[in-house]
């Protein structure tokens, strides 16, 4: 079942790249473990990721089945440790990313907030990452991000994906955010109807406890009935 | 209303300011390592230098002209000062090893009250003649920073292909204490020099399961693809027995002896061969 939507994922890589990540995900050909070169899987991925903004959300998935074949192969990290200092290589650079290419930037968050909603570490989320992707989610709660429906787009999908594990981490970073969430909304002059409707959604959201109410959703979800 | 409002908006930069505060400190404790020297400034390269510039504009909080990497790291930064461990991946696998290592130590604490509990109907029905410390639980290291080292010792003598090889070739229940090497408890209060010395004479014992050096390849390649996962959790846990407590000079001296005494065990020849080793690392 996860298969074949992974599968359906890999189609859009070229050949080679496919091979290679299907070898991958097979959890390794037991005769040879060292036949795949993992920090090149890794480096594919991200680089798809960044390209891609519908990969970079399912990344996480395809991430998380590596690197438990790779424990459970052999006990190794080198998958993790390799896409973790990607991501981290990424996010120094993260405002030139941004400057050069909204929509890389985008898929960057995107993409780290997805593994950050799939890769645990004995079932909790990976501290490492709780500052970086708070970072990138403050970044798209600044007025010159909230101009951009791109940008704020991602930032409350992201979310209503991560939103809750994040809170419960650090909530003070939280409240931090939603300061920046509710002044935007009320205060930001210029902002599209659009983006309004979304930071309206999610402040709800969080209001609701990570959830909307049926009214709510009825609201923001249904048909107009008119 | 507008004062409770400014009233609010004030709260909300002291917060902020706050956990600004907080996220320097959670930065700065993974920093550890680096701290120990200059070591971080020389090592850092010309592709970092822009992120330092960046700390150095955040400096100026701190007119006593304390180190930069003692000054409050931008959430870009906390990376570039520390050196080699501080990237998220090490982060990550530190973070790891903490977790692994509390979650093992409440096993044993549930081990260990489960096995107070049958000791104790022991002894009443058959007059077991080791007694002395019954409180086990009184006993346990609990200093993190000292499980964490004693995990990564460990860590390095399980990370080898003697070990393989040993877990492969000697089943759990076939392993006899004094004979086999035996994971030292990592768990229990010992002095640092008695510890190290145990982990010095446990991977001693284990090379015992070197592969050999010719003609055995095949052999090696065969162990690299079995890893034997599920056994690595169990050796640590074995319940402590109460010759562990001894000295570790003393029962090295009970090791060396009952080798001696029936070598019909089978145990690998190549034991012998490590008691001159031994002995030569004793004196």
């Amino acid at each position: 079942m996860e298969n074949s939507s992974d599968d359906y994922r890999i189609q859009s890589f070229d050949l080679d790249t496919q091979v290679l990540l299907k070898t991958a995900l097979k959890g390794f050909c037991i005769s040879d473990p060292n036949s795949v070169n993992l920090e090149k899987v890794c480096s594919i991925i991200v680089d798809q990721s960044l390209k891609d903004q519908v990969f970079s959300k399912e990344a996480g998935r395809i991430c998380y089945t590596i690197v438990q074949a790779e424990a459970k192969q052999n006990n190794g990290n080198v998958f993790r440790r390799n896409l973790l200092n990607r991501l981290q290589q990424e996010f120094k650079g993260r405002e030139e990313t941004r400057a050069r290419s909204i929509q890389e930037w985008v898929c960057y968050v995107t993409f780290i907030c997805n593994i950050f909603d799939y890769l645990k570490v004995n079932n909790m989320p990976m501290v490492a990452l709780v500052h970086p992707v708070y970072d990138c989610l403050m970044r798209l709660a600044n007025p010159d991000a909230l101009m951009n429906e791109e940008e704020v787009d991602c930032l409350v999908l992201q979310l209503h994906r991560i939103g809750e594990q994040l809170e419960k981490v650090n909530s003070q970073r939280m409240d931090e955010l939603f300061f920046l969430l509710r002044d935007g909304f009320l205060l930001q002059e210029g902002l599209t109807s659009m983006a309004r409707l979304l930071l309206l959604e999610i402040l709800e959201f969080r209001a609701g406890g990570w959830m909307l109410s049926s009214t709510a959703h009825k609201y923001y979800y249904s048909e107009i009935a008119d | 209303m507008s004062d409770w409002k400014r009233d609010r908006r004030r709260g909300a930069h002291s917060e902020e300011r706050e956990s600004r505060s907080v996220g320097l400190s959670r930065w700065s404790h993974c920093r550890k390592r680096g701290v120990d020297g200059n070591l971080r400034s020389s090592s850092k390269v010309d592709g970092r230098e822009k992120d330092n510039d960046r700390h150095i504009e955040g400096s100026h909080r701190y007119p006593d002209g304390r180190h930069s990497s003692f000054t409050t790291p931008e959430s870009t930064g906390p990376v570039t000062r520390c050196s080699q461990q501080a990237d998220w991946g090490s982060q990550v696998e530190d973070d790891e090893m903490r977790r692994d290592v509390h979650r093992d130590m409440q096993r044993y604490r549930r081990r260990i009250l489960g096995a107070e509990v049958t000791e104790r109907e022991r002894k009443t029905s058959s007059g077991s003649s080791e007694s002395n410390d019954s409180k086990e639980g009184d006993n346990i290291e609990t200093d993190e920073a000292v499980l964490l080292r004693r995990q990564k010792q460990i860590n390095y003598g399980k990370n080898t292909l003697a070990y393989d090889r040993y877990i492969k070739e000697v089943p759990k229940h076939m392993r006899q204490a004094g004979i086999h090497p035996k994971t030292p408890n990592k768990f229990r209060k010992y002095s640092r020099r008695s510890w190290d010395q145990q982990i010095k004479l446990w991977k001693v014992k284990l090379h015992a399961w070197d592969p050999p050096s010719e003609n055995g390849l095949n052999e090696v390649l065969d162990n690299i693809e079995e890893p034997d996962l599920g056994d690595v959790m169990d050796i640590e846990l074995d319940f402590p027995s109460l010759a562990d407590s001894q000295n570790a000079s003393v029962s090295l001296r009970t090791h060396l002896l009952s080798v001696e005494d029936d070598d019909c065990l089978g145990t690998p020849v190549k034991v012998q061969r490590t008691e001159s080793t031994v002995e030569a690392d004793m004196a």
